[in-house]
């Protein structure tokens, strides 16, 4: 495991010569920016906080035995549903305003059922109509995507503007825990919500019905585990806690909706999922990782002008090597033998 | 030794891991030889031919073909050889007719195109020659599976096998198809051909067998000629000590009707019907033994009951409660309980520890602060006292299910079963693959439970099994079941007639 990441970075260490820059001195660079200080520590709970959030989603769906992927969707809904009860409804707002102390608990609970909903609907194809989940769910994000957009350049828009809601009201902003790196409470709506996926998965009833319906549905069903509720049930809660990833990019990052608000966000968390290999306590070293990177990616362009896209590249590299690090130990044992084995069998035989 | 053997096996040695499953393994194979390898489940006899065919490699030893040492890396140089085996699973294209299995992957005569008259004709040749009646023109999927193995043989003797490896070849047939497969087996060593048989069945060896080999421990215990021998002493030989292989029952004391079935129908997912009405009477105290070849209904009754399988028509009534809409979790609640066949697929979760096996299906009723949380003290409570009192064998119970033996693993499912099942235990193949000493625990299991009051209802294609363990027998053919006959008042070969539909008395016919 330890040993596919630095392979990984060794692979992706050989796209800095072409720069003219060494390797090392790139990634001494990349990990200071991101880790060096608190400054940049900041930033990097920034861009961990939705990778957090949708990797538990993963987590969840993927340990119920689905495939789900439609993470994309939720985040830009459950952006949608944050910022529509910020502005109160309509850039005129509600005639009235909610408390703060009413308006997060609602906000989280509405944009949390967004996403629900939206995940809800795919986990409805698949349990009761045996829909393939993978592609309903990556189709559904396009619908979401193209909702956000009407939404943004329709009923919410700002009056004579981009396509993007007005700058939402500053009660309703998440409050910073680093002013100087603008990092939001988000974090924390992540850390949270990443404690009670690990206790509802390893020390619940219901975690242990979830994770033997994904291991195998047959056996659960003989246990008397009601398979389709179950798999529903975490279908329901990957949809909200992305759906909060999106809300955290609204009311912590951007403050107002617009579109494409996601950028990737819903996939590269599914790639955290994996590189945690779907273990919720290990999703959050995962995704300070992958956040580290892309902060230190960003800065490495900004002063030297090496594309973050050799950090996309190290992103990927590291989750093929490891992935494959899991397949080569099924494959590597026949094919040592083989040669050796031919070899020392022929000569017996003459 | 006088003749030159065919194919011998000298000093293998292989470790998986830590198990050393071959130590020192020879043993020859003489030419025109009906050769039993018998031993307990883990003793290493399929190792050992896996290794003839090519399936694995020895860490040490060598393998001789006709008196010289031969290099087999994969099963295509053990075939160029002229060594064929059948597995347990059979490995046909269900879809493709005989004749194209049969020639599947060979290439012959000129040409890009398939002579499929020629290979039918010279396969009928073949096929008469040994008694092995086919239909070189069916489909396999329609084909009993006594005939797939025909089709599997058939297959060998295409590529003119000289030693045909068959492991555990009676496991799936009727005792009608097993002399058929005896009467095509004599046939062969006729011709000079050799044939290994896998085996753990006594009576099997006796019957064909010329000479056996006695594995135990991964090691040849000793290779005996079957005429001077017996089954007492064989199985002595096998397990290493005195086993009974009756167990000692008391007459049935039935009690009350615990589960009663009417007219029950069900069918499978392309609509043909699997179950033609059911009705059948299951009191406490009580084993009723439904014999049969599978696939006749035993899957489909078994998982109905249980309330996995959907049915289209009919009541079941546990006690006096209608429970035939209810679902898994209402009759387990009920005290019912089921011992799969599928005890890797379907009894057990194989990825999970031994414990969190050990309360599959009662899981919430491990838990504490008001049901919220796992009690994991009690799961390990649970999961130990299990292992002790039915003898599993497991190293602790955080070890994965999935790496514990056929019997273990059974032992632990059945455990779980009989532990939460008040009122009825339903079995489906409880020993299938299993050792001799693991068949006698779970027979002793299951008689105690019958004594304890329980009604169990066992379906099993074993007769040894039904004969000994059932007070009634029914046989279920063709998704019918005849009715249920007390144990002393049928012989095996009625039996055995029954279960391939010839017995008038059956309500089903075969065509």
């Amino acid at each position: 495991m330890l040993l596919a990441a630095l392979a990984a970075f060794a692979v992706a260490g050989l796209l800095f010569i072409p720069y003219g820059t060494d390797p090392l001195s790139a990634y001494a660079f990349l990990f200071a920016e991101a880790f060096g200080s608190l400054r940049g520590f900041g930033f990097t709970l920034v861009q961990a906080t939705p990778l957090i959030l949708i990797a538990q989603g993963t987590v969840l769906a993927w340990r119920a035995g689905l495939g789900y992927v439609g993470f994309e969707g939720c985040f830009v809904l459950g952006a949608a549903a944050a910022a529509w009860l910020a502005l109160g409804g309509t850039p005129d707002g509600f005639p009235y305003a909610l408390p703060p102390a009413l308006f997060f608990p609602a906000v989280l609970a509405l944009s949390f059922a967004a996403g629900a909903v939206w995940a809800g609907m795919i986990g409805v194809l698949r349990v009761r109509f045996r829909g393939n989940e993978v592609l309903t769910s990556l189709m559904a994000n396009y619908v979401a995507a193209f909702i956000v957009q009407y939404l943004v350049s329709g009923p919410m828009r700002q009056p004579g503007s981009l396509p993007q809601t007005p700058r939402l009201p500053r009660d309703t902003w998440l409050p910073y825990l680093i002013p100087e790196a603008r990092t939001h409470a988000g974090i924390l709506i992540a850390l949270v919500a990443s404690g009670l996926v690990a206790v509802l998965l390893r020390a619940t009833p219901t975690g242990y019905e979830i994770i033997a319906s994904g291991i195998n549905a047959r056996a659960a069903r003989y246990g008397g585990i009601p398979v389709a509720r179950r798999q529903m049930l975490a279908i329901l809660l990957a949809g909200g806690l992305a759906a909060l990833a999106g809300l955290g990019a609204v009311l912590g990052v951007q403050h107002r909706l617009m579109d494409g608000l996601a950028g990737g966000a819903g996939f590269v968390g599914i790639v955290v999922a994996l590189l945690a290999r779907l273990d919720p306590l290990a999703v959050v070293p995962a995704a300070i990782l992958y956040g580290g990177l892309e902060v230190g990616g960003a800065a490495m362009q900004r002063d030297t002008g090496v594309p973050s896209a050799v950090v996309f590249i190290l992103e990927s590299l590291v989750v093929l090597f490891i992935l494959g690090s899991g397949l080569l130990r099924g494959w590597r044992l026949p094919l040592p033998w083989s040669g050796r084995w031919r070899a020392t069998s022929r000569k017996a035989a003459e | 030794m006088s003749a030159v053997p065919l194919a011998a096996l000298r000093g293998i040695v292989k470790r998986f891991g830590p198990v050393l499953a071959n130590d020192h393994v020879s043993l020859d194979v003489r030419p025109g030889e009906v050769h039993a390898i018998l031993g307990e489940n883990g003793a290493g006899k399929s190792t050992a031919m896996q290794i003839l065919y090519g399936l694995y490699r020895p860490d040490a030893g060598e393998i001789h073909w006709n008196g010289a040492p031969v290099a087999i890396a994969d099963p295509a140089d053990a075939i160029a050889l002229g060594i064929g085996m059948v597995h347990q699973e059979f490995l046909l294209v269900p879809p493709m007719t005989v004749t194209e299995n049969v020639v599947l992957g060979l290439r012959e005569g000129r040409g890009p195109m398939l002579d499929r008259s020629g290979a039918a004709a010279r396969l009928a040749a073949i096929a008469a020659r040994h008694g092995l009646a086919v239909d070189p023109s069916a489909r396999i999927a329609y084909l009993p599976i006594g005939v797939q193995q025909r089709v599997e043989i058939l297959k060998l003797l295409y590529r003119d096998a000289r030693l045909l490896i068959l492991d555990e070849p009676t496991a799936v047939l009727t005792p009608q198809e097993k002399d058929a497969l005896f009467a095509t087996l004599r046939s062969l060593r006729a011709e000079g051909r050799s044939v290994v048989l896998v085996t753990h069945k006594l009576h099997e060896i006796m019957a064909i067998a010329d000479r056996v080999t006695v594995m135990r421990g991964g090691r040849v215990i000793d290779t005996l000629d079957v005429a001077g021998t017996s089954e007492r002493d064989l199985a002595r030989r096998m397990v290493g000590r005195e086993v009974v292989l009756r167990v000692a029952r008391t007459p049935a004391r039935p009690g009350a009707a615990a589960l009663r079935v009417e007219a029950l129908t069900a069918r499978d997912a392309a609509g043909r019907a699997t179950l033609r009405g059911i009705d059948l009477m299951l009191h406490a105290g009580e084993i009723l033994g439904i014999a049969g070849v599978e696939g006749n209904g035993q899957s489909e009754l078994a998982e109905a009951l249980l309330g996995l399988l959907p049915v289209t028509g009919g009541r079941i009534l546990l006690g006096r409660e209608d429970i035939t809409r209810r679902p898994v979790a209402a009759r387990r609640a009920r005290g019912m309980g089921f011992i799969p066949a599928d005890r890797r697929g379907t009894g057990s979760i194989t990825a999970l520890s031994v414990a969190a096996n050990a309360v599959l299906g009662e899981q919430r009723r491990h838990t504490r602060a008001g049901g919220m949380l796992l009690d994991r003290g009690a799961i390990v409570a649970t999961a130990r006292e299990i292992v002790a009192h039915f003898g599993v064998r497991t190293p602790n119970v955080a070890l994965p299910a999935g790496k514990l033996s056929g019997g273990n693993l059974q032992k632990l499912v059945l455990g779980r079963e009989v532990r939460r099942a008040s009122r009825v235990l339903v079995v489906e193949q409880p020993t299938r693959g299993l050792d001799i000493g693991a068949v006698e625990a779970v027979w002793q299991a299951l008689l105690a439970e019958r004594d304890a009051g329980r009604a169990i209802l066992m379906i099993s294609a074993e007769l040894d099994e039904i004969m000994n363990l059932a007070d009634r027998i029914a046989v279920l053919f063709e998704g019918r079941l005849s009715t249920p006959l007390p144990a002393d008042a049928v012989t095996r070969e009625q039996l055995g007639l029954m279960m391939a539909g010839r017995d008038p008395a059956a309500h089903g016919r075969a065509a």
